[in-house]
């Protein structure tokens, strides 16, 4: 036994994953329990964890600020609703090989837009969602603005398309958080927290930032396009502007502030406020959506950990623990 | 004489876009940081602009001398309350704060004003046109064009040859040192965005006259300026103007190709300069 021992697991994150699985098994076992509406909700609020929490990676450890990742949501979403509806591809494999799209689109965006600094490729992202919002719009393929209906859904029943939109949400969050987890506990989280912490630093300590940089913009374009496509997959219906809106970055970018940006407990919870706003304020009106622009803008002025830094400031019990303790061990005697 | 025309309008669209790329070509060749809340800016002008038209029966360019000041008002207030204390190395803080207020700005507006496109009444000049051999030049763009032209050579003169200019290229090169020599790099931040979003003032007039705003229409206008200004080369106020020109001809030839494609076609042309020469078209590679 050595002297020093490495403490990578604490209580209260065992306790999160016992939480995360029992949670997993729960949004599985939905269509012999919960009603449409409640399932469609957990689809919902599965789509909007993943779509920030891919945000969370880019921005959070990347230092890539984007707000065009609706592009990634659209292309896939689409994607899905042509494989399935125009070439008659069965709509849950059309779910994954539409995962393609945004991966082989991510990478020429990612060798344009790289040259440009912070805040302007932040723009340039915005640039290219709206050039294919616009593409989308004018493409007869894609029935232009009128948008597409997933009419091909109706071969299944009411209950078979309940399993599959369950096991669908609980695997998208499996992905992209379980996934996000396991890379941050990697050598390649390690690297990732260097290169948000300082970059030149990073590289100097041999991580590839440029290349490590890549990988995740890749990366989080198809977490993005898996979100997408569940999602336009339970609404059943998609149009340029909702498939590209500018409220999936203005969600994944509250989420991530107001929860905690660099912390996958801080999408858990802004997840949860933006999921409620929405459902309880929604209905009157947009004005609920300036108070959450103006909570943005709070938390980048005045609390940049967001709730979850406030937590952690006061409790140290990280639900998904990714610190490395140094213990030293008190049975060894020299 | 189609396509000609094409690319005279093309030029007169451009004056537009030139004045809502010039001040955010000022912000970020001096600060370095992007304000999300550009477009919203102009909308937010506009809309007062129209507002205060049907309250008080002024005229148009009695609302535009009215809108400037206000307008450098905000950017001064803008300056001093938020964007003064996110103005650093890391430019998240900036661009997510901006990016907030922009969601918050566009919704109390569409409270406000309700999502309806509205316009600003030039009078008989709005429809008034000079002919040109076969070509037919709207006076009302060409005025903005004009006011475009000089409200820019007006910015070069001054970033080369006042005193105020050589403080907020000294804060732009380096801070520390110009804080050092005497400038108080607050206050020319705060200058800097007050010229930008009186600038705005200007646009804000020109837009709701030539055309309508809606609210929701801001974030476009923060697109056009921010690809006039990366085609025409980052911190280049020139650079800006000729983006903002290439940017009009392109969206204008586009739209006579297929009126869907007109915006595209601008898009399309963005990401060719960025593709291949990333430094803009005026700026050398450092």
């Amino acid at each position: 036994m050595s002297k020093y021992q490495v403490i990578r697991m604490t209580l209260s994150g065992r306790i999160a994953w016992f939480i995360f699985a029992v949670a997993l098994i729960g949004i599985v076992s939905m269509p012999w329990w919960a009603s449409q509406g409640l399932i469609r909700d957990v689809v919902t609020l599965a789509c909007y964890i993943a779509v920030a929490q891919m945000w969370n990676m880019l921005a959070g450890y990347g230092g890539l600020v984007s707000v065009g990742q609706q592009a990634f949501v659209g292309v896939a979403a689409y994607a899905m609703f042509v494989l399935a509806q125009t070439y008659g591809v069965n709509p849950y494999s059309a779910v994954f090989i539409s995962l393609l799209a945004p991966a082989a689109l991510a990478v020429p965006i990612y060798y344009l837009l790289h040259r440009l600094e912070g805040p302007y490729f932040a723009i340039g992202t915005w640039v290219v969602a709206e050039a294919l919002r616009l593409l989308a719009t004018n493409m007869p393929m894609l029935n232009g603005g009128a948008g597409m209906s997933l009419r091909v859904m109706t071969q299944f029943s009411v209950h078979e398309r309940a399993i599959a939109s369950s096991l669908l949400a609980a695997l998208l969050l499996l992905v992209t958080l379980g996934g996000s987890y396991l890379v941050l506990r990697s050598r390649y989280g390690i690297a990732m927290t260097a290169m948000r912490d300082n970059p030149a630093a990073a590289a100097s300590q041999g991580v590839n930032v440029h290349r490590l940089r890549f990988y995740l913009f890749v990366a989080a374009a198809v977490g993005s396009g898996f979100a997408g496509a569940v999602y336009f997959m339970a609404q059943l219906r998609i149009t340029p502007p909702s498939a590209f809106g500018m409220n999936w970055a203005n969600l994944a970018i509250f989420i991530v502030m107001v929860g905690g940006i660099g912390s996958l407990e801080g999408v858990l919870i802004g997840a949860v406020i933006f999921f409620f706003a929405e459902r309880w304020f929604g209905e009157y009106g947009a004005s609920y959506l300036i108070v959450l622009g103006l909570m943005t803008l709070a938390c980048a002025l005045y609390f940049r950990g967001g709730l979850w830094g406030f937590y952690s400031r006061h409790f140290n019990a990280p639900w998904f623990p990714t610190r490395r303790h140094l213990v030293r061990n008190k049975g060894v005697v020299k | 004489m189609y396509w000609i025309d094409g690319i005279v309008q093309g030029i007169l669209l451009g004056g537009l876009y030139a004045q809502y790329a010039l001040g955010m070509a000022l912000m970020f060749g001096v600060m370095k940081i992007v304000n999300v809340t550009h477009g919203d800016l102009v909308i937010l002008l506009a809309l007062i602009g129209i507002s205060l038209a049907d309250l008080t029966g002024l005229g148009p360019w009695s609302i535009l001398a009215t809108l400037v000041p206000i307008g450098a008002a905000i950017g001064w207030i803008l300056q001093r309350a938020l964007l003064n204390r996110v103005v650093g190395d890391d430019p998240l803080p900036s661009l997510i704060a901006t990016f907030g207020l922009s969601i918050a700005l566009q919704n109390a507006m569409l409270q406000i004003w309700s999502a309806d496109t509205r316009s600003l009444s030039g009078g008989a000049i709005q429809q008034a046109s000079i002919p040109v051999g076969s070509l037919y030049i709207g006076v009302l763009p060409l005025i903005v064009l004009i006011c475009a032209t000089v409200l820019t050579a007006g910015m070069a003169f001054l970033m080369h040859y006042t005193r105020f200019g050589r403080a907020l290229r000294a804060a732009s090169a380096d801070v520390e040192a110009a804080a050092m020599m005497g400038v108080n790099p607050r206050r020319v931040y705060a200058l800097a965005t007050a010229i930008a979003v009186g600038i705005l003032g200007f646009a804000a007039a020109f837009q709701a006259m030539r055309s309508t705003v809606a609210p929701s229409d801001g974030p476009f206008q923060l697109i056009y300026a921010f690809e006039a200004v990366i085609i025409g080369g980052l911190g280049s106020i020139w650079g800006a103007f000729t983006g903002a020109m290439i940017l009009g001809i392109s969206q204008s030839i586009g739209f006579r190709i297929n009126p869907g494609f007109g915006i595209l076609a601008g898009h399309l042309v963005f990401l060719a300069v960025l593709a291949v020469r990333p430094q803009g078209i005026f700026k050398r590679k450092s």
